[in-house]
């Protein structure tokens, strides 16, 4: 955040500091913070303070905008009626199991690719890259059914994570970006590895993953982040109301519970995530941009 | 994380990611004992959820009983959602075979249920061994579980729809609650007096999506007197006089009066959180469509009542029938079949106990004195039981349903392919109701065109 | 975001041999076997992964949509799968939705991203700040903010957030929703603000890599800032903007949650259906998984064609 300072963009430092361009500057700064607070903050204000509202002020015309007589209540209602807590931790336990399972088989296969090159390995590579073409909407049902009856060992995986955990691993995004990374990384480095008589698993521990840790970031941050985004998946797989993931917990819920608690509900699944994003945000960004520029 | 540490997780990762490709995945096989000590084990689904308190103590204390029983039987609860058929959710557990050993139907499922190959033929087991009340449980229910002569299913519940009304609201408008509206215009012109009392309150509401609004629309077309299919099934037969009567009484509440409420394409929950809430006047529904307020919702169950459904000049000429059962998983031992049988039997056919414990249920927020399951036959043994019983126990006023009881209306049951055509008739309830300027006759003729084509595509 | 990676890699031209694979000439054929084997050893977890949940998926619902499964028993039907989804009144509406959104949600959900990154990244202040409002829907989970959106921004009445809004400033206020004009905008803008965080910060990212000296060389020459937009920020992050592109489109085509909660579905006569709503529809409403699958193949063709289309765009400006 702080690196870009003193780099030239569209418009030179000169230029904003100068009479008119600083008059226009600080007018654009203005409305745009001032906007942006309204258009990105304002929802979440309007979601915080009508999940305190009673059913009655939400059909009030026009709108009120502090809740007249807060209901707390609907907040406790949430949070027991959802089972929040079970959601909650299901989908957090979803998104490590996401996170170990991708890191493990992911880089496993793109070190494989990048740095051990079997043969075959580029038409492995390149049948990976083509599932990139496939969107998964389209896979929807072959995979559902893959799922509930296994081939060759027929076990049925419904409501169990490696349902959710297992497909994610068939990520050739994922498997690419590593490879690239690790292709950026000096041969030299394998073969003094070689000498010293390092087994291939040693190098990718010793030598590889220690420089590789912003690119292991940025997998880990995609990993979290489809379990956290998914739904259609994680409704179709996980069917019990034990299982369930927080967004489609609260959207079966949505259909038999007023709509003040669904809100309420939302906030409160809303906080854990939103709570780890503003204490490690600079983690978050910075291992972001580097991940994706030193790749 | 530091270096050393980062290092250390990684290590592990590994290890136990290299292991895993065969052993992970059998995590979930082989956890059905069948008879582990002599003892026979079923699992039964539609237990009521956590938010159902008293519901769930009255299940759970059943099962305890029934054991104690049936020593020789355990009952494992399932909790498959606040709707016991959900249908995404049932389709995917029947695809994938995870119902559980004895499951929980509607009647329009048996088509569905006998093409995923899950549910055996039990009619060998169906008799008075097993289940006591069996010859006394109307044919015509145990006919909707059979194909080709084989029964599928015990029945354990049988509606038809009428109009639910709210007491309240009745009053506050100054309509007399004892004598609720007969014909549609009788409808109009309540729905009118009850919107008056403003506050976001709909004197009337109706259903427009999640297939609900085509299920709703049929139900209507009933009440005129018409029919979604012709005779043979295969062509349709609603765009006539009287399928564009039931869209235009709609339409009139809706944008001649504004009495329907400003939010539509409302589902299943949307509209019975209305009612809950005090929002709804009237709408149809079954009888249980209280419950589920009570239940769910958070309503109270004195405040309904319900009434025939109502005819365009006189009594409606059909009403919307339906019903539920349980259904039994393939490859079940015989002992299991029998031992799932006699807990139904317990549960949900004995008068007295189960859902039939009116002592039990009288003095809880819930309804008795509904008229409904109509699970038994007309005059027989058990019907009469369970009549006493719930006259003696009712805790609701058995006039509000009185009408409703008196006047039996026609029951006719869904159309076949009947969630098909249900998703194509929302198009046309949502025309009605989001759309001033909706042509009906236009919208009707979409209608029967698409729905001809389905017909034509399936066959 | 890590997309960056792809325009600045440059090709592995050259490079020296794996140092365990191709070692020197005087390695044995065990050793080489042994090599290979420890590769894909390395290999085997990711490869099984793709093989049970994506290549054989996709073989199996070609296969799938071509046969029917009726009271557990399977057999091939041909194309019959194909002629009556085709005849499924809700087929082309489906279609129709699915590419008006698409197409709406690339001249919002694409263009203001960019635009946002570029003021972003001219701001010496509160920049922080700025980027982490944009990033907070993002964090929502998506039935939450959907819920927002529908509870309260579009309700009809005049108590809904909008149409207060469009109250107080003297416009005609919507149903949204329940209006079949307004469907796709109203859910573009709900997905926009949902979404539009995670390509903001790609594109700041890209915009941080040009050089200065591009744009001081720009602005010498004369040009204003935007001729400077058009002739130095969109060239330099064509690659980007390309690439997102595609992934946008890919992205919408599935369009599927959006309309489930929104529009409960199918929306005001048809407005909402879209094609990913219909397989779900015909899958687990229908009990058609065979009727889903082949609604799937067409998805994959259509979006194969767009794929072409694309290489072959890209492939010419290169």
């Amino acid at each position: 955040m702080a690196q870009d300072s003193g780099t030239r963009t569209l418009i030179s430092h000169a230029q904003l500091r100068r009479g008119r361009g600083r008059i226009i500057y600080w007018t654009l700064l203005t409305v745009v913070v001032v906007g942006f607070t309204l258009v990105f903050l304002g929802p979440l204000y309007w979601m915080v303070t009508g999940a305190l509202k009673s059913g009655q002020e939400i059909a009030q015309t026009p709108p009120s905008l502090f809740p007249k007589d807060p209901q707390p209540q609907n907040y406790i209602d949430a949070w027991n009626n959802l089972d929040l807590a079970k959601l909650l931790f299901n989908t957090f336990y979803y998104a490590v199991g996401a996170v170990v399972f991708q890191l493990v088989f992911d880089t496993a296969a793109a070190y494989s690719l990048s740095k051990l090159r079997p043969v075959f390995g580029n038409v492995i590579l390149g049948l990976m890259l083509a599932t990139l073409m496939i969107p998964a909407m389209v896979l929807i049902v072959p995979q559902y059914v893959t799922v509930i009856d296994l081939p060759i060992l027929h076990i049925n995986l419904l409501d169990s994570p490696f349902a959710i955990w297992l497909p994610l691993v068939a990520n050739a995004f994922n498997i690419f970006l590593l490879k690239r990374f690790f292709d950026s990384i000096p041969e030299e480095l394998m073969a003094a590895a070689l000498m010293d008589g390092a087994t291939p698993l040693r190098t990718l521990w010793s030598i590889i993953l220690p420089i590789s840790r912003p690119i292991l970031g940025v997998v880990s941050i995609f990993a979290v982040t489809a379990v956290w985004k998914d739904f259609l998946w994680p409704k179709l797989v996980m069917p019990s109301p034990e299982t369930r993931t927080v967004s489609v917990g609260i959207y079966a819920f949505a259909g038999g519970t007023p709509m003040n608690v669904v809100i309420a509900a939302s906030v409160i699944a809303a906080i854990p995530t939103v709570v780890v994003f503003l204490v490690f945000q600079r983690n978050i960004m910075s291992g972001l941009t580097t991940g994706s520029l030193k790749g | 994380m530091s270096v050393p540490q980062y290092r250390k997780a990684a290590a592990l990762a590994l290890v136990a990611g290299l292991g895993f490709s065969l052993t992970a995945c059998s995590t979930k096989s082989g956890d059905k004992d069948t008879t582990a000590g002599g003892k026979v084990t079923i699992t039964v689904d539609c237990q009521p959820v956590g938010a159902q308190k008293e519901l769930l103590k009255n299940w759970n204390d059943d099962v305890a009983e029934f054991q104690r029983l049936n020593p020789d039987i355990v009952v494992k609860s399932v909790s498959v959602g606040e709707q016991c058929n959900n249908p995404p959710d049932f389709t995917a557990r029947l695809a994938g075979g995870t119902v559980t050993d004895v499951f929980y139907g509607y009647m329009t499922d048996v088509q569905q249920v006998l093409d995923s190959g899950q549910a055996m033929d039990i009619t060998q087991y169906a008799n008075k061994d097993n289940i006591p009340t069996w010859d006394s449980v109307d044919p015509a229910l145990k006919e909707v579980f059979t194909d080709g002569g084989k029964l599928y299913a015990v029945p354990v519940k049988n509606y038809s729809m009428g109009l639910v009304y709210n007491k309240v609201l009745f009053q506050q408008a100054g309509l007399d609650v004892n004598n609720p509206p007969k014909t549609w215009a009788d409808v109009r012109a309540a729905a009118k007096k009850i919107s008056a009392l403003g506050n976001g309150i709909a004197g009337y509401s109706e259903y427009s999506a999640g297939n609900t609004g085509g299920w709703h629309f049929t139900s209507l077309l009933y009440s005129q007197g018409g029919r979604v299919l012709t005779e043979d099934g295969k062509k349709a037969d609603f765009n006539n006089a009287m399928g564009k009567q039931v869209l235009q009484n709609i339409k009139d509440m809706r944008y001649g009066d504004n009495s329907m409420g400003s939010r539509q394409l409302l589902q299943w929950g949307d509209l019975l959180t209305n009612a809950g809430a005090g929002k709804v006047g009237m709408f149809i529904g079954a009888p249980d469509a209280t419950q589920a307020i009570v239940s769910q919702f958070q309503g109270k169950f004195q405040d309904w009542a319900m009434s025939p459904l109502p005819g365009q000049d006189g009594p409606a000429k059909g009403t919307l029938g339906g019903g539920e059962g349980y259904f039994f998983k393939k490859d079940l031992t015989p002992e299991q079949v029998k031992a799932g049988m006699k807990w139904i039997a317990y549960q949900k056919l004995t008068p007295g106990k189960g859902q039939f414990d009116y002592v039990r249920a009288k003095p809880q927020n819930y309804p008795v004195g509904l008229p409904q399951p109509l699970l038994f036959a007309n005059g027989s043994e058990a019907q009469k039981q369970e009549l006493e019983l719930r006259k003696a126990n009712a805790n609701v006023d058995t006039a509000n349903f009185a009408l409703f009881e008196a006047t039996p209306v026609p029951i006719k049951g869904e159309p076949r392919n009947a969630q098909a055509i249900y998703a194509v008739l929302d198009a046309a309830m949502s025309g009605v109701l989001t759309n001033p300027n909706a042509n009906i006759d236009a919208l009707l003729k979409t209608a029967e065109e698409k729905v001809n084509q389905l017909l034509a595509a399936e066959s | 975001m890590a997309i960056t990676t792809v325009p600045q890699i440059p090709r592995k031209a050259g490079r020296p041999p794996s140092p365990y694979s191709a070692g020197p000439q005087r390695t044995s054929l065990g050793r080489k076997v042994r090599d290979n084997l420890t590769g894909h050893a390395f290999l085997i977890g990711a490869v099984l992964c793709f093989v049970v949940f994506s290549w054989y998926p996709m073989v199996r619902g070609i296969v799938m949509s071509f046969q029917r499964t009726r009271r557990g028993e399977t057999t091939w039907v041909g194309w019959d799968n194909y002629t009556r989804l085709i005849a499924d009144p809700s087929f082309w509406p489906a279609w129709k939705n699915t590419f008006y959104f698409t197409v709406l949600a690339l001249v919002l959900g694409y263009a203001v991203p960019f635009f946002v990154a570029i003021l972003l990244n001219e701001f010496r202040h509160a920049k922080g700040y700025l980027r982490i409002l944009v990033y907070l829907p993002v964090m929502l989970p998506p039935a939450s903010a959907l819920f927002l959106f529908k509870f309260y921004a579009y309700d009809p009445s005049e108590a809904g957030l909008f149409n207060a809004i469009l109250k107080a400033l003297h416009l005609p206020t919507s149903q949204w929703m329940q209006s079949p004009g307004m469907t796709m905008p109203a859910m573009v803008i709900a997905s926009t603000w949902m979404n539009m965080g995670g390509a903001v910060l790609i594109y700041l990212a890209s915009l941080q890599n040009i050089p200065g000296e591009l744009y001081e060389a720009a602005e010498l020459d004369g040009a204003g800032v935007w001729r400077r937009i058009r002739h130095v920020t969109i060239p330099q992050t064509r690659l980007i903007l390309a690439l997102l592109a595609m992934l946008q489109i890919v992205a919408t085509m599935q369009l599927f949650i959006e309309p489930l909660i929104l529009a409960n579905g199918a929306g005001a006569e048809d407005s909402a259906t879209s094609v990913a709503y219909l397989i779900y529809q015909h899958g687990f409403f229908q009990n058609d998984l065979n009727g889903a699958a082949a609604l799937g193949v067409i998805m994959l063709v259509v979006l194969a064609g767009f794929s072409a289309v694309y290489v072959r765009l890209t492939a010419k400006q290169d």
